[in-house]
């Protein structure tokens, strides 16, 4: 279920990068971890983020949680639609739940991320630990 | 013994009734209406507006809770008006009631103190008249500060107290200033429907709250689609015919309906005759007193916003109670260590204590409780989920330091916390009492667990 064309970080988001253009979201595993989602902080266009740090916050039922960028990069664009319809990342992480996408200078900064393979495994050795 | 109070605010009132129950002949001299600002024009009227937006708010989303509602839900600005006023009313006929209760007589006019043991009216409805008095105590609060080069105009330029009469609500509203009367005012206009833009000096609203707290804050303002501006300062304002452009810093413009200026409060110390008996005020015209309230002037003492110090409501009561004890004889000291306060904002905000970074400051070791609303069932069954319980504890001897609320109920869930640090009473004495379920209250029992890492609606920390 966890698509096979994007990159995963340990902080549960995924991005897929095309050209100088990257697309994030979270993946289908923090949904579920978060519940119904009722609220997101979307990022404001042309800000700059820095990989790690938070690019948005996340608001559900039972908890928020920042939004950890997988990579670096400036606002482009934000996914409107989550502002009143936010449930649509539980419906469709990987799809129409995508939160923003960033322009960025280097492209391999993916290349240390995650493929859907590894973070399977890192999940599955998450679950062990708890 | 005979006492003359200057002012009938929640300093001048208080201190008024105190006097009178502990025997002394008390005249309370008033310009406006007894009840001060607090009553009038701050504190009750603005509660007042908030509770209309709040039933609009619940009206707007009324089909959450399972109720269909067949028309329009529409604010009727002067029914909302109306009703502030008839609160406001009702506190004031409570306030001289207790005075005539007590024997305390009233003078409504403006008091002009000649020397130390007189004070002459000028009376409301003409003539004058003069007060002999053993002490007096100086309770003459303050005013909407303004800015020198847009002075308040009551039309497009206001101050707090205009904001409370408007008689149609602006279709769009600058608020220059996001501290406490600013984001009130922000979110009471926003629900009744004006495009509400904040611009603020400091780098965030509410900047003396605690940092997580006023960074909740703003995301509350985003949800709302009220705008902060941040780090800006108003270089100038135009007054157009429709309208006020206001001038920033960074160059942009802001065009709005009206203007709201709260930007603080100015301290009403001057005209009063301070002069006459050798009072001396600091550099914003605070008088200064002492512990026991008492200024340079044996006899004379001042209370509350007049001395420029904690300007809230219940810290001048208390300390129209210290002068008023020590004005009979007495030798009591003031405590402004505990001192809570609130924002009626939406949520709800309160604190009471050191905040993190204070705590810090100080050199304490510090651990933090903390517990968000949403865990809450009873939250959810109100449908006001959004906000944090912080507490913060001084690591070593389990005491509480503080605590920071922003939530529903948050200004009555903090004298738990109040109480706790007033007494010197530790995370476990509060994690240990059993609190009713299922009530908001409960977050305070889990974000003090939280501090021990015990909470148990909270998931395991990895």
């Amino acid at each position: 279920m966890n698509p096979e064309n994007i990159k995963y970080h340990k902080e549960h988001t995924w991005v897929k990068i095309s050209g100088k253009k990257a697309t994030i979201g979270i993946t289908n595993y923090a949904q579920e971890s978060l519940g119904d989602i009722v609220y997101i902080d979307l990022p404001e266009q042309d800000t700059s983020v820095e990989a790690n740090t938070e690019l948005s916050e996340i608001e559900s039922t039972k908890t928020t949680s920042s939004v950890i960028s997988p990579v670096s990069g400036t606002v482009m664009e934000v996914n409107e639609d989550l502002a009143e319809t936010p449930e649509i990342i539980n419906e469709d992480p990987y799809g129409k739940g995508w939160i923003a996408v960033l322009e960025i200078e280097d492209e391999s900064q993916a290349d240390s991320l995650m493929d859907v393979s590894e973070y399977e495994k890192y999940l599955e050795e998450e679950a062990k630990l708890k | 013994m005979k006492i003359a109070v200057l002012g009938a605010g929640p300093g001048g009132y208080v201190a008024a009734i105190k006097a009178a129950q502990l025997g002394a002949s008390v005249t309370v001299i008033e310009d406006t209406e007894v009840g001060g600002t607090c009553l009038n024009r701050g504190c009750i009227p603005t509660k007042a507006l908030v509770a209309s937006a709040e039933a609009l708010d619940k009206a707007k989303n009324i089909h959450d809770f399972g109720i269909e509602l067949n028309g329009d839900v529409i604010p009727n600005i002067q029914k909302i008006l109306e009703r502030k006023n008839k609160i406001v009313n009702i506190q004031v006929k409570g306030i001289r009631g207790l005075f005539k209760s007590w024997g305390i007589k009233i003078l409504d006019g403006k008091g002009f103190i000649v020397s130390a043991n007189k004070i002459r009216v000028a009376l409301k409805d003409g003539g004058a008249e003069e007060v002999e008095t053993d002490k007096i105590i100086i309770a003459t609060g303050s005013r909407p500060a303004q800015i020198p080069i847009f002075p308040f105009d009551g039309e497009k330029i206001l101050s707090s107290d205009d904001a409370l009469n408007l008689n149609n609500i602006p279709r769009s509203l600058l608020i220059i200033g996001a501290g406490v009367i600013g984001c009130e005012f922000a979110f009471i206009y926003r629900e009744f429907g004006s495009e509400v833009t904040m611009v603020e000096m400091m780098p965030g609203a509410v900047s003396t709250e605690d940092e997580e707290i006023s960074a909740i804050l703003e995301k509350e303002l985003k949800k709302r689609k009220i705008k902060l501006i941040a780090n800006i300062k108003v270089e100038k304002i135009e007054i157009k015919e429709n309208s006020v452009l206001t001038f920033l810093s960074d160059g942009r413009t802001i065009e709005a309906e009206k203007v709201l200026v709260s930007i603080g409060r100015a301290i009403n110390s001057k005209d009063i005759g301070l002069e006459n008996i050798g009072v001396k005020t600091g550099q914003r015209g605070e008088i200064i007193v002492n512990d026991k309230m008492e200024t340079g002037i044996k006899g004379v003492y001042a209370v509350g916003d007049v001395t420029g110090g904690i300007m809230l409501a219940h810290m001048a009561s208390k300390e129209g109670m210290i002068a008023a004890e020590n004005a009979v004889g007495g030798d009591a000291v003031i405590n402004r260590s505990v001192v809570p306060s609130a924002i009626f904002t939406s949520p709800e905000i309160a604190s009471v204590g050191l905040r993190e970074k204070q705590a810090l400051d100080k050199g304490y070791r510090i651990k933090i409780g903390r517990f968000q609303f949403r865990a809450l069932g009873k939250a959810h069954a109100m449908g006001e989920i959004s906000g944090l319980i912080k507490i913060i504890a001084d690591e070593q001897n389990d005491k509480i330091l503080g605590a920071h609320i922003i939530g529903p109920h948050a200004s009555d869930l903090i004298h738990e916390i109040a109480l706790a640090v007033n007494k010197g009473l530790t995370v476990k004495d509060i994690a240990d009492t059993i609190h009713a379920h299922p009530t908001l209250s409960e977050g305070i029992m889990e974000a003090a667990e939280d501090v021990h890492d015990s909470a148990i609606h909270v998931p395991k920390k990895q």
